[in-house]
Parts: C-alpha cells; structure tokens; sequence
C-alpha cells in the first residue's frame, strides 16, 4: 500500500452548510504533508473525518488503507492525533495522562513505564511529570499532547494546528520534534495549519485549503512557481496621480496596496531594483523604502484567492527573507 | 477489560488529586446528620415518637438515609461531570481511541459510583458515633444497595450531560433533580404518612429503594416495600440507565 491517505471527493456538512466541498488527495507513506488555509477553510473538520469521529456525507476516505466508515477501529489502531483544541485530563499530571493513554491502548507495566519517560524526555517534560496539567503552560501542555500522541506507535499522526498561539520559540521547539519523529520512525504526518511558515519549513507537500475546498498542491517551490515573480513593495513619497503604478517593459504587474505601498511584479528583483531608481529619478519621484522577497506562500495565495492568510502571529516577518534598504534625499 | 479498569483508575486519581473537593462535599451530608439530625432528635424525644420511626430513635432512623443521600449525590455528580470532559476536550481521547466505548463509558460510571460508596462509607463511619442503634451486621447490604443506587444515578448523570452543551444547565439540573429526589426519597421522613402524589413521585424514586432497604439492614425497620422490591427495582434502574448512558456515549460525536 503506497498511500497512507487517499481521500476521494470528500464531502462534510453541518447542518445545510458545507464544510468540505468535494476534496481529493492523497498522502504518500512517510512524508510530511500539510493543509495549509484561513481559519474555517474546512482543515479540522477534514481530520475529524479522517480520524473517524466525524461521519462524511459524500466520497470516500481511506486511511492506513482503511476505510474510515466502514472501518474505524482499524484506522483507529493505526493513527495517532494532537487535536485543534485541548484533550488533555487537566486535573491529572502528566505522568498519569500518559499511562493512562497507553493502558487504553494496551500497553502495561514496566514496558509502559519505560516509553513514558523516553517520551516525557523526548519532550523536555520529564522533569514535570508528577506535576497535574492544569498548571503547564500552553507550549508545555502541546508537548505533552504530542508526547501521548507517539506512544502508541502510530502508522500515521495527524496534528491540527500543532503550534497554534504558541511563541515563535516554543513554535520552533515543537517543529524540531516535528523533524525529528519523522526522522527516527519513518512516521507519515498529516498537519493542518494556518502559518505558512510551518507548512513550509515543515511539509513535504502542501495542500492549500480555501472555503471547503482544495484550490492548489504541491510542493513548496512548485506552489511558488504558481507565482512566478518576485515581489517588490516600494514606498514612495507623495506620489502623483498617474505615476502610483511605476510603467516600463520589466514590471508584469503592479497593485497600489492599502496601506498605500506599491507592489510590483517582476522576474527578477535584484536586477530590478536599480532600473526602479533610475525610472523614479527621471520621474521626480522619491522612494522611502523598497522591500522585496521572492514569492512566500501567502503570494500564492493571494494569487489564487486575492485574499491573505490571515496571520495572527507576527511571524511573517521572521519568516520571509526580506532586504530593506531606506533611501533619503536629504 | 483493560479499558473498563483504566477509566476506574482514572475516576480513582482524580479523586485523590482534589481531596479539597472531596472533604468538601462531606461537609453537607455532615451537616444534616449533625445538624438536622441532632435537633429533630430532640424535639422526636417525647414517649411513642418512635412509633413514627418504624420502632428506633429518629436518629437511627436517619442514618441510613444520609448515607443513601450522600452516595447518591456523589454519584450522580461523578456522572454529571463528564460534561467536563466534554468540555476540556478529554472524551475526544476516548472517542479516537481503539477501544470500547461502551466498556469505556461503565469503567466511568463504575469508577465513580466506587468513589461515591467511598463517601459514604466516611459518614456510615461517623455515624456510629452519632447514632446507638445502629447494626455492624448492616453495613455490607446498605453499601451494596447504596452502590446499586450510586451506579444507577451515575448513569443517569452520565446520559443527562451527554445532551448538555455547556454547564450552563448544571446548577438547574443539581436543584431540580437532585434535592426533590433527596426529599421524596423518605431519607429524613417516612414515605408512607406522605400526601398520595407525594407517595406516589416517591416510588418512581430510585433513591426510596435504596433509604428503605438500607434502613432494614442498619436499622432493622421493617421495610416499606418488600426487600426484594428493593433489591430488583435498584437492580433493573441500575441495568437501565447504565445501558442508556451506553447508547449515549456510543453514539457521541464531537462538534
Ligand atoms: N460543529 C459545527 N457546526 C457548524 N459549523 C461548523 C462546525 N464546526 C465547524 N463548522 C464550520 O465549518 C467550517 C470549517 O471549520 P473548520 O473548523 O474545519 O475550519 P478550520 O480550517 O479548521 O479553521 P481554523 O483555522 O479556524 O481551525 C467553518 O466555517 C466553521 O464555522
Ligand atoms: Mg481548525
């Protein structure tokens, strides 16, 4: 069996309104892959279904090679899930959270002691262990998540916005972990999240989810060349009607933003950022500041939707390999 | 089995992990075993009012009934509380998990009628100091009805959340359930010089089985139903609303 996913046409409504619209994909055995999307774009409903505790109202959906309708315990047996929100007994300690997952999941004395503690030190919790959940922190309490999430050995691990309003160090500790599980045990993941830098420091291949269905895929560069340009967003001061949109034969496209910056559209930004100065100079305009990068994700989606990612961490920034350079006449 | 056990060491950690809670919750039914009971017994103290009280002192008589009253309290609190579960995302473990719902969901129910049973053997406990006619010989076939009780009302808890979204119902649920039941149960009066409607809401009471069963084998008041009335009529609740809870649980999503 190649795939360890293969979704067909996969239909979720709630009540008369529908979640998932008809989504096919499939994932390989051992890669990591993503659902990238805005908020209500139909990714956790999507896991819920393929992790069985939701039922589909239409296609089909295969996991670990199982049916997840008409199998469940057997794709149950084989998966292994951090969900959106919390699931995690918060009156009792780490410790007694692990072991009771693993007695669940048959797994008892010296054998179970033994994956708890690799596990709660794999996760840096060990030393936490006979301290009850509700006291650990948002970033602790995920580690723990993803910790009891592993001790089953699953074939396949879903995680649903693993890093979710965790601080970008905690973010990038949980992402090492991320790498590493795939690295030691060959694991496929499936993971939802709204932060293109996740998807894209992370996954294999990327599913760009949009309004229930899947709208691009592939992977990260092959989703950028959707793109095919790199972007520039120049400032400029108190430009006149007419000369916002900067005209010559090496600009494919240009968009006054709201905030007022332009962006442009080219093939290569490094070559044409100088020829820009030298257009606004003939033009008498006067650039407060250039900012270029090649094409992120959210260009992508932008492209495709003509809408952001709505990013709630200030993330972005850290992520995009930008290049400033402040220019003054004096 | 190893599901059904887990979920029992479950209901087992928690309720040591909130021993503030546990004291806590003692304090009611120690307050109207004290309370209550001190000060009826007194005004109870007049030649012949034991003929009121099926032939023993109105604090005999009363024992039993609280210590009904707190299992099945308890209990049903135990079993309520799974909307916490539901709340704080932990049923999504279970119900992700490759094991029996079903088995999961009486491990729950189980676990938290034993921790109920524990309760009330602490006031059966304190009892003795409080009460004289009470019988030793007693005490195993009370806490087995009790924990009939406990397991039939831990269910009924459990089937109750199961339909709740939030815990805004709660405190209703606790006021319009549990203190009716406590009242109509004959714990701290007989139910037979009850008005008839009164009388008659009592009999479909799981609780008056419990009060007057007990109350025989601690107290040795001749029962006001038949003993295998008791006995069945807990046996069949139990069976009852553990099976609902069952379906319930079987049937749960997430949402
Ligand atoms: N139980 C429910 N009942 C009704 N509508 C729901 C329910 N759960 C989700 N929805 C709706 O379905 C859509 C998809 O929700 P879903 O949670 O799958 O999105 P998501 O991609 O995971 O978003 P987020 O980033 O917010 O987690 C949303 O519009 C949401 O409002
Ligand atoms: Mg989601």
């Amino acid at each position: 069996m190649e795939y360890a996913v293969e979704v067909e046409n996969l239909v979720k409504k709630y009540g008369d309104f529908t979640a998932v619209r008809g989504i096919s994909f499939r994932v390989r055995r051992g890669e990591i892959f993503a659902f990238l999307g805005p908020n209500g774009a139909g990714k956790t409903t999507t896991v819920h279904v393929l992790t069985t505790l939701l039922k589909p109202n239409g296609g089909t959906a295969f996991v670990a090679g199982h049916d997840v309708v008409r199998e469940p315990m057997e794709v149950r047996r084989r998966i292994g899930i951090v969900f959106q929100d919390p699931s995690l007994d918060r009156e009792l300690t780490a410790y007694e959270n692990m072991y009771i997952h693993g007695r669940i999941y048959g797994y008892s004395g010296e054998g179970l002691r033994k994956k708890i503690e690799r596990l709660l030190k794999f996760v840096e919790l060990w030393e936490f262990k006979d301290r009850p959940v509700k006291f650990f922190s948002g970033g602790m309490q995920r580690r723990l998540e993803i910790a009891r999430s592993l001790l089953h050995e699953p074939e396949i691990l879903f995680l649903d916005e693993p890093t979710i309003g965790l601080d970008p160090q905690t973010r990038a500790h949980i992402w090492e972990y991320i790498r590493a599980m795939k690295e030691e045990q060959d694991m496929t993941i499936f993971l939802t999240t709204h932060y293109m830098d996740e998807a894209e420091q992370l996954a294999d291949r990327i599913a760009i989810m949009d309004y229930g269905r899947i709208i691009a895929e592939g992977t990260a560069d092959e989703l950028k060349k959707l793109v095919g340009n790199d972007v520039i967003y120049l400032r400029m001061e108190e430009p006149e009607e007419g000369v916002k949109c900067l005209n010559a034969d090496f600009i494919r496209g240009c968009k006054v933003m709201p905030d007022g910056r332009v962006r442009l559209d080219v093939q290569n930004a490094g070559e044409a950022v100088p020829k820009l100065f030298e257009l606004a100079q003939e033009k008498g305009v006067r650039i407060l500041e250039v900012t270029y990068h090649r094409p992120t994700l959210n260009d992508v989606f932008l492209h495709l939707t003509g809408r952001e990612i709505r990013d709630e961490g200030g993330e972005q920034s850290t992520a995009r390999m930008i290049m400033r350079a402040r220019m003054r006449r004096r | 089995m190893r599901v059904f056990t887990t979920m029992i060491y479950r209901e087992m950690k928690r309720f040591i992990r909130s021993k503030a809670r546990v004291i806590g919750s003692l304090i009611n039914p120690v307050i109207w075993l004290v309370l209550f009971g001190k000060g009826w017994a007194g005004a109870f103290n007049f030649p012949g009012a034991s003929m009121i009280f099926g032939g023993v002192d109105y604090m005999t008589y009363l024992v039993p009934g609280i210590v009904a009253m707190t299992v099945f309290n308890m209990s049903f609190i135990q079993g309520i509380t799974i909307i916490w579960d539901k709340q704080f995302g932990f049923i999504k473990e279970i119900l992700v998990a490759p094991a029996s719902r079903g088995e999961a969901i009486l491990g729950r129910i189980t676990g938290g009628a034993i921790m109920a049973m524990i309760q009330g053997v602490i006031i059966l406990a304190l009892s003795f100091f409080i009460a004289s006619g009470l019988k030793l010989s007693g005490v195993l076939p009370a806490l087995a009805l009790s924990f009939l009780v406990g397991l039939a009302v831990a269910g009924m808890g459990v089937a109750i959340a199961m339909r709740m979204s939030s815990m805004e119902g709660f405190q209703m649920i606790m006021t319009m359930i549990m203190l009716p039941m406590t009242f109509l149960s004959g714990a701290f009066y007989p139910v037979k010089t009850m008005p008839e409607w009164m009388q008659w809401l009592a009999k479909v009471n799981p609780l008056t089985y419990a009060v007057d069963g007990s109350r025989y084998y601690l107290a040795g008041v001749s029962p006001a139903f038949s003993l295998r009335t008791d006995w069945t009529v807990l046996t069949g609740l139990a069976l009852l609303f553990m099976g609902i809870a069952v379906v319930e649980f079987r049937k749960a999503t997430i949402d």
